[in-house]
């Protein structure tokens, strides 16, 4: 009797093989899981705060819808509009003006990718009232007023919007270890803004892109896809350089894997917001991997056809001729 | 016991945890942001002939029996180019708001500053860059973004006495207004250049390459505007011009054409389908090196380039005539090398810089 006390103990205090095989099993799944949870913690936080960003664009759009939900099913073609702007700190929080627009049309299925580049200057009525150049409408009505303006004037239907401020595009493309392009002629520019990381936010400073196949990194990027001065072309110029950057991010993304997304989140903090949530940015980085970049169509509103210059108020404007624009849209833009 | 196993087993946990964590960190594509390294810690896989200078993230390297040294002053180094009598360089250091020209000994010692392009007005500063000395050694020929006015900021083509000062310096060429302008010059003997011109039609904006008689004079076309030709290099042997050209697109082609008076003739398609630059010939003109990238990094990379027989044929002579003009009369239709031939990288995980030719004799 005196011994079988401690050997009771024993049999207590030892567990079942099995038991224990399985509960090691399970603390190694948790703490995977923790690592993996916390590995991709910041994309998580980005789902929250800058994905899946929800507008209301005024009833009164093209579309008249109240709220923008996109419409394209999940695989079906749809409609982005992507907005780049101005370094922030020189306007109040998201009242920028949107120096960039495209409007991106992605077909997963024919694997036909559209862009068409909208001058900044383009003047137009806008969704918040009055006309204005195009730019102005984010800041006055955010993305909702870009979209439902866009929207209005184009005859288009958006189902989603991405907007990156320049800093943002600089640490994207310095996270994807910069982007390839053949520069066609000399990028000069003696009034380029130098206003990326500076106190002073109103000066100059001198850019020179020089031409032919090169490799830029982020800062040399922006000031590709920035400069406009000496192009006799101006903006639509600057337009034409912005798709090419954008198709050769593409070539980019299209290397990419999930594992990346937390460093390009991280680079994106605070410089990016869309409405798609992460699935549909998830499923575009792999439609990213299987478009041919021949199978893009670009389109610049290019004058004499499409546009022209005029003077409003004093300003120099871009005067669109909706009866050459409107066809192409709805050709390109369904 | 039980609490021993519990010490014992949060560790492994954490540890199990934060493997997972690091080995997410490995499947990250590595292609993206692949590592850089200085030519100088790097072994070219192939020797190239003779000696040559390039230029990487602002520093002047020489590449020689197989290995690269660093040579110059520190600062933001590119376009390296020799003297005719290969005793001297002549390089471009870059600096806030502008750029001049250098003349430098092998060993890149600087000898003489060319140039004085800063000012403290901002757009009183001026950039400089493609130096080429004429075949005589009497003159260097490069852009220079002069006359500029306001937002127009063009190169044009300028030469100044090598032995002389900048205040010597006269423009030869007149750049379309707002294209960039005139780059690459490349001397040939006399007083005659071939340069890159840029122009603007309805399509966007062109690059030909232009010969000039002389200086001031207008020139003629020698690439047909849809091509979009640039980088030319002059064969040392025989008149040949290599070239990249894009015509418009996003991926180039490196071509060879014979020089024929003033025209070139029916170019041959050496490569196609990549981001081809700067391309240099091989000391006896038998090869060519250009700068490529390499995967999905787009670091630009050395390559070595054995030529065919490149020899025109008699058809092309027969329609190579001098023409006036912006229109070429020659070039119409590249076509394809007999047998194509097989580029060899030579460099590994260097970033060169791509816009900026290599010297090599």
């Amino acid at each position: 009797m005196a011994g079988q006390g401690p050997a009771r103990r024993r049999r207590a205090s030892r567990v079942h093989p099995v038991r224990l095989a399985i509960l090691t099993v399970v603390c190694l799944l948790l703490s995977g899981l923790a690592g993996a949870a916390a590995y991709f913690f910041p994309v998580v936080v980005a789902g929250v705060g800058q994905t899946g960003q929800t507008v209301v664009v005024p009833p009164n759009s093209s579309a008249g819808r109240a709220s923008p939900t996109p419409s394209a099913p999940p695989g079906g073609p749809f409609t982005v509009l992507l907005l780049g702007s101005d370094d922030d700190s020189k306007f109040n929080s998201d009242h920028v003006l949107t120096q960039s627009m495209i409007l991106v049309r992605v077909e997963p299925a024919t694997k036909h990718v559209t862009m068409l580049s909208i001058p900044r200057d383009l003047w137009v009525p806008l969704s918040t009232g009055g006309s204005a150049k195009i730019d102005a409408a984010y800041s006055y009505g955010g993305a909702a007023a870009a979209i439902a303006t866009v929207e209005r004037n184009f005859n288009v239907h958006i189902d989603e919007y991405a907007w990156i401020g320049l800093k943002g595009l600089i640490r994207m493309i310095d996270e994807l270890g910069g982007v390839d392009v053949i520069v066609t002629n000399p990028v000069l520019d003696d009034f380029y803004p130098d206003d990326i990381d500076v106190t002073y936010l109103y000066g100059y400073k001198r850019v020179a892109i020089l031409p032919g196949p090169q490799h830029l990194d982020g800062s040399h990027a922006l000031q590709y896809v920035r400069s406009r001065h000496d192009d006799i072309q101006g903006d639509f110029g600057r337009s034409q350089r912005q798709q090419q950057v954008l198709l050769a991010l593409k070539s980019k993304a299209a290397t990419l894997n999930a594992a990346n997304l937390p460093d390009i989140v991280n680079a994106l903090k605070g410089e990016f917001k869309t409405s798609m949530g992460l699935d549909r940015v998830r499923s575009l980085l792999g439609v990213a991997s299987t478009f041919d970049i021949a199978n893009v169509r670009q389109i610049v509103l290019l004058p004499p056809t499409y546009t022209s210059y005029g003077q409003i108020s004093g300003q120099s404007v871009i005067l669109p001729h909706w009866a050459q624009i409107l066809p192409v849209v709805k050709a390109n833009f369904p | 016991m039980r609490r021993i196993a519990t010490v014992l087993f949060l560790p492994l946990m954490l540890a199990f945890g934060s493997g997972v964590y690091l080995y997410l960190g490995t499947l990250k594509s590595k292609a993206v942001k692949e590592r850089v390294q200085l030519p100088t810690v790097t072994k070219p896989s192939f020797t190239l002939p003779g000696t040559m200078f390039l230029a990487q993230g602002g520093r002047l390297f020489k590449l020689k029996n197989g290995s690269f040294t660093e040579i110059g002053p520190s600062g933001n180094w590119s376009m390296p180019t020799l003297t005719p009598d290969h005793t001297r360089l002549i390089a471009v250091l870059t600096g806030k708001q502008s750029s001049d020209l250098y003349l430098l000994d092998l060993d890149g010692h600087i000898i003489k500053r060319l140039t004085h392009d800063d000012a403290r007005i901002i757009d009183a500063n001026h950039w400089a860059f493609y130096p080429r000395v004429t075949p005589d050694g009497s003159s260097v020929m490069y852009s220079y973004d002069s006359p500029k006015s306001g937002f127009r900021v063009d190169f044009a083509i300028w030469t100044m006495p090598l032995n002389g000062i900048q205040s010597q310096a006269r423009r030869r060429t007149d750049p379309y207004w707002y294209t960039g302008g005139d780059i690459n010059p490349t001397p040939l003997p006399g007083t005659a250049t071939i340069y890159v011109k840029h122009s603007i039609d309805q399509t966007g904006v062109h690059s030909q390459l232009w010969y000039q008689e002389r200086s001031g004079a207008i020139g003629h076309a020698m690439t047909a505007l849809a091509d979009d030709c640039g980088a030319p290099a002059l064969s040392p042997d025989r008149p040949q011009i290599a070239m990249i050209c894009s015509a418009g697109k996003q991926n180039a082609k490196l071509e060879v054409a014979p020089l024929i008076g003033t025209t070139l003739g029916p170019a041959r398609v050496l490569l196609s389908g990549g981001l081809y630059a700067s391309p240099a010939w091989s000391p006896d003109g038998k090869a060519l090196a250009y700068f490529a990238p390499t995967g999905a990094a787009g670091h630009f990379q050395l390559w070595y380039l054995a030529l065919p027989d490149l020899a025109p044929s008699a058809s092309a002579s027969a329609s190579a005539t001098p023409s006036a003009g912006a229109t070429p009369s020659v070039r119409a239709s590249p076509s394809p090398a007999p047998t194509p031939p097989v580029p060899i990288q030579v460099t590994q995980g260097v970033d060169l810089s791509a816009t900026s030719p290599p010297a090599w004799f």
